[in-house]
């Protein structure tokens, strides 16, 4: 019981981060690999924020999720809005780049001791019961976001009108252009987006056990996440996500400790083999890049 | 009236290869005006200058002017371009794939804004079959009805000029004469221009008002319709001949259109 | 390709031995000799600081040239090189720990786990392409370094492998100046196979491949085939460059060998210069000396104190500013650079070289 409890969390955390990789890719076809930073530097920004409003934990956290979904924006404008239209590597690598200034810049303002959000927001993590199992209030919270991340998101793509513009920019972006679409503000708002999830993800695990500089290794374990559903798929990427943290959680449980952070990698291969475009993905995305 | 007017334009890529050279064209109210000429003519080239596209490919329009209504247009992004009125029906990839028909038509965004779903019922209006197709994927369609989505499409932006790079295109005669009979209607009926560019001369002839031909990125002869069908050179050239004085056409090309049309 | 950089006046060239000379003119002898003589001399003149920085820029270079083969001109991305250069490390320092195996046998031993892992790494890439490989490539990165993590905590060496420097003859290799010229050689070796198999057939067959793989298949190139090939030449030299890494530092551990070296790698050949084998050296000298300018530079700030603690930080930032300005505004690198001064001087008066001929 306590695995399935376990096997949810984590999927909630994948699927949360993954679904800032599969907004990007869609809309752009970048691979964003500073996903994993920008998603420690919301949990850093509760940090600031904390120190700024003293006595409102929920004044802070707001200001941090606002803060990340600008500076997701910033992101764009100054860096990404760049690279439009050039190679795919370049762009990949960019963000690569993007990610080692994120790092370093954080270690200089924060240090790279290991930082307790909670603490400095003044809030408790109390231990909920369910049955046998039991699971923290931030984790639960968390699961409860992805939930509601994934739902609103869905319902934005699928029937909101800039959601569909989205998709149209992602298929054919010269298209997109002609018909009146602003592509830039379409690219914004996919790095916005993707941004604010990442960082609300950040920000919950943060709260609930702490975090280090080595955060984004779980950024990047999240990857295969949304490249086992298929990158240019939202369903797959909450599927893909259940299937990473299954096979992580049980491997771990039943065969080795260590392999944590090399079992979505596995998983990640084995995908490639078999069906290098994921389980809910577009074929021709593969002949695309 | 003239809308829009193309005065002496220069387009050079990598800022060595000049692909056209002092074109100039202008297309009026209600017009239907054809761009004709061979591969490599500068057509598309002209087209791309006018709707914005011609960044991408490290190009710009060095010398002329692009205007519409009294707004210069030269060297703006396609979308500021597309809101001013002007949309293009581009040669290929004119639908997005992975969206139904119905989603095709409401993702545009319409130039001065207004009830999408009313435009959408006038642009079905047009094009009864892409009513049945509604909830089709735009990748499954077949190249006739592909085209269709793609004027459809370029409907809703409610524009005031539609650039159609190669209406016939890869499509069969039938369906290229079914095309063009609504083209007729979409002009008449929503009062706007039409600026068509083709290869085959003998498509664009029939419904056009005015035609220009293009040659080694020049603009080498213009006129209206019974003008542009009259002439020997289109005709020997666009038209498919004139029975026995069919001459091989690499022996002439170059030497008698030099001498006539240069001067 | 490699093609010697055709100079102003021309090629005058008249033996088929003079175009497959790798040096052509008599000037261009003349600066190669004093070329070699300068990096001859330099381990005499230098003190122990600048010769470790010469030894870490050749074993660098050994390992950027042989990206650079793979990426720069194969077109195949890499994310994962610090694994097989950990792959080739750990194979020497698995061999020398457990069997006391001497250097003869490790380096040979490496190579082949290089060979067996570029065969691995570049299975995917006949299905994947850009993006994907990409992430193939992290991924198996990870796997091995977690691999190595394996080794080190079951035998318990949770710190590292130590290993004894190698011997020739019963002389250990001990002394900074004769590991400079035994890196030199390694380094020297290395780019004159890169050279010689890019202008050989499989060079050729790579660059239709980078270019269209639809169009080099259909020219009858065998795309598997060459893919595979340069997985395996360049990962047997990466490997190779890990074991003469292990053996330089004299110890072998895990941590050495994170995501940021594959970064860096792939960084030496994006800021030297993508698809120039100099791109690659000057990208590796760059990015070794980097860390220590600086140093040099925090040094001279006022609250010097204060940073000192966090250098490691700097550098990380200073390192991602410096990619980034690079990618954004010299996607040509250091060789472009230096290519445009070259014209400067070569085309005097003129400012661009003519469209026909010569490489722009």
């Amino acid at each position: 019981m306590q695995l399935v409890v376990n096997i949810l969390v984590l999927a909630s955390i994948y699927a949360l981060i993954a679904c800032g990789y599969v907004l990007i890719y869609r809309v752009s076809r970048v691979l964003n690999l500073a996903h994993g930073e920008l998603m420690m530097l919301g949990a850093y920004l509760v940090l600031a924020t904390a120190s700024l409003f003293d006595q409102h934990p929920a004044l802070a956290l707001a200001a941090a999720v606002f803060l990340s979904l600008v500076s997701g924006g910033l992101v764009y404008v100054f860096l990404m809005r760049k690279m439009t239209g050039e190679m795919v590597l370049a762009a990949i690598l960019t963000t690569v780049a993007l990610g080692i200034f994120i790092k370093g810049m954080v270690v200089l303002i924060w240090s790279a001791q290991q930082q307790y959000p909670a603490q400095a927001l003044g809030v408790s993590n109390p231990s909920l019961s369910i049955g046998v199992a039991s699971i923290s209030l931030w984790s639960a919270a968390l699961v409860g976001v992805t939930a509601s991340t994934y739902a609103s998101l869905f319902v934005f793509l699928r029937f909101g009108r800039w959601g569909m513009r989205m998709r149209a920019a992602g298929q054919n972006p010269l298209l997109a252009a002609q018909r009146g679409i602003n592509l830039h503000g379409i690219y914004a708002l996919a790095w916005c987006l993707s941004t604010l999830t990442g960082a609300c993800a950040g920000i919950l695990m943060a709260l609930d056990s702490g975090f280090t500089v080595n955060m984004p290794v779980i950024g990047l374990k999240a990857f295969p996440a949304a490249l086992v559903g298929g990158l240019d798929s939202l369903g797959g990427a909450l599927l893909g996500a259940l299937i990473v943290a299954s096979a992580e959680v049980l491997l771990i449980y039943y065969v080795d400790p260590l392999l944590s952070d090399v079992v979505p990698f596995l998983v990640l291969i084995a995908m490639l083999i078999v069906r290098p475009w994921g389980l809910f993905g577009t074929r021709e995305e593969l002949d695309r890049v | 009236m003239t809308m829009l007017r193309v005065e002496t334009i220069e387009v050079v890529y990598k800022r060595v290869i000049t692909a056209v050279q002092g074109v100039t064209l202008a297309v009026g109210e209600r017009q239907i005006v054809a761009l004709l000429g061979t591969n490599g003519a500068g057509k598309t080239t002209t087209l791309r200058a006018i709707s914005g596209f011609l960044g991408l490919d490290d190009a710009r329009i060095t010398e002329g002017s692009i205007t519409f209504n009294g707004h210069r247009l030269d060297n703006r992004p396609p979308h500021q371009i597309a809101a001013r009125g002007l949309t293009l029906v581009p040669e290929r990839e004119k639908v997005f794939p992975n969206l139904t028909v119905a989603e095709n038509l409401m993702a545009p965004v319409p130039h001065g804004g207004g009830d999408q779903r009313r435009q959408a019922e006038r642009v079905y209006h047009f094009f009864p079959r892409l009513a049945e197709l509604r909830n089709r994927v735009g990748g499954l369609l077949s190249g006739g009805e592909r085209q269709m989505l793609a004027i459809a499409s370029a409907l809703m932006c409610r524009p005031k000029v539609l650039l159609i790079d190669e209406l016939s295109l890869g499509l069969a005669p039938i369906v290229v004469d079914d095309l063009k009979r609504r083209l007729v209607a979409i002009r008449d009926e929503l009062g706007i221009s039409i600026l068509l560019v083709e290869q085959s001369a003998a498509v664009a002839l029939e419904i056009a008002d005015y035609a220009y031909v293009m040659e080694n990125g020049r603009v080498v002869f213009d006129g209206d319709r019974s003008r542009l069908a009259g002439h020997k050179d289109v005709q020997e050239f666009y038209l498919g001949g004139t029975g026995s004085a069919r001459r091989s056409y690499r022996d002439v090309k170059q030497y008698r259109r030099s001498r006539r049309w240069y001067g | 390709m490699f093609r010697p950089t055709p100079r102003a006046s021309g090629y005058f060239r008249t033996t088929y031995a003079a175009d497959a000379a790798l040096v052509q003119t008599r000037t261009e002898k003349i600066f190669l000799l004093l070329f070699l003589i300068a990096l001859a001399v330099l381990p005499f003149a230098a003190g122990p600081f600048i010769l470790d920085l010469a030894c870490q820029f050749l074993l660098a270079s050994i390992g950027a040239l042989s990206l650079m083969l793979l990426t720069g001109y194969a077109g195949q991305i890499s994310l994962g090189h610090a694994g097989l250069i950990a792959a080739g490390a750990f194979t020497t320092g698995i061999l020398a720990r457990e069997t006391g195996a001497p250097f003869w046998v490790t380096l040979p031993a490496s190579a082949l786990t290089g060979i067996v892992l570029g065969f691995l790494f570049g299975l995917p890439s006949l299905r994947l392409r850009g993006l994907y490989l990409a992430v193939s490539t992290l991924a198996l990165h990870f796997i091995v370094v977690y691999l190595g993590g394996e080794y080190e905590t079951k035998r318990g060496f949770s710190t590292g492998i130590v290993i004894e420097p190698p011997s020739f003859g019963g002389i250990a290799l001990r002394d900074g100046r004769a590991w400079y010229f035994v890196l030199l050689a390694a380094a020297a070796a290395c780019l004159l196979v890169c050279v010689n198999l890019l202008r050989s057939r499989s060079g050729r067959a790579w660059l239709a491949i980078h270019a269209r793989e639809t169009v080099a298949e259909a020219l009858g190139i065998g795309i598997a085939r060459y893919k595979l090939l340069a997985f395996v030449i360049s990962s047997a030299m990466t490997s190779v460059a890990g074991c003469l890494f292990a053996y330089y530092r004299g110890f072998v551990s895990i941590e050495a060998f994170d995501l940021f070296l594959s970064i860096q790698y792939v960084a030496m050949i994006i800021i030297g210069g993508m698809g120039s084998l100099l791109g690659a050296i000057l990208g590796a000298a760059f990015v070794v000396v980097f860390p220590y300018l600086i140093e040099n530079a925090i040094r001279l700030l006022p609250n010097a104190q204060r940073l000192a603690g966090d250098i490691f930080a700097v550098n990380y930032a200073a390192f991602g500013v410096v990619m980034i300005l690079f990618l954004l505004f010299e996607p040509l690198g250091l060789v472009g650079i230096w290519r445009r001064i070259q014209n400067y001087f070569l085309l005097w008066p003129f400012k661009q070289r003519p469209l026909a001929g010569g490489r722009t």
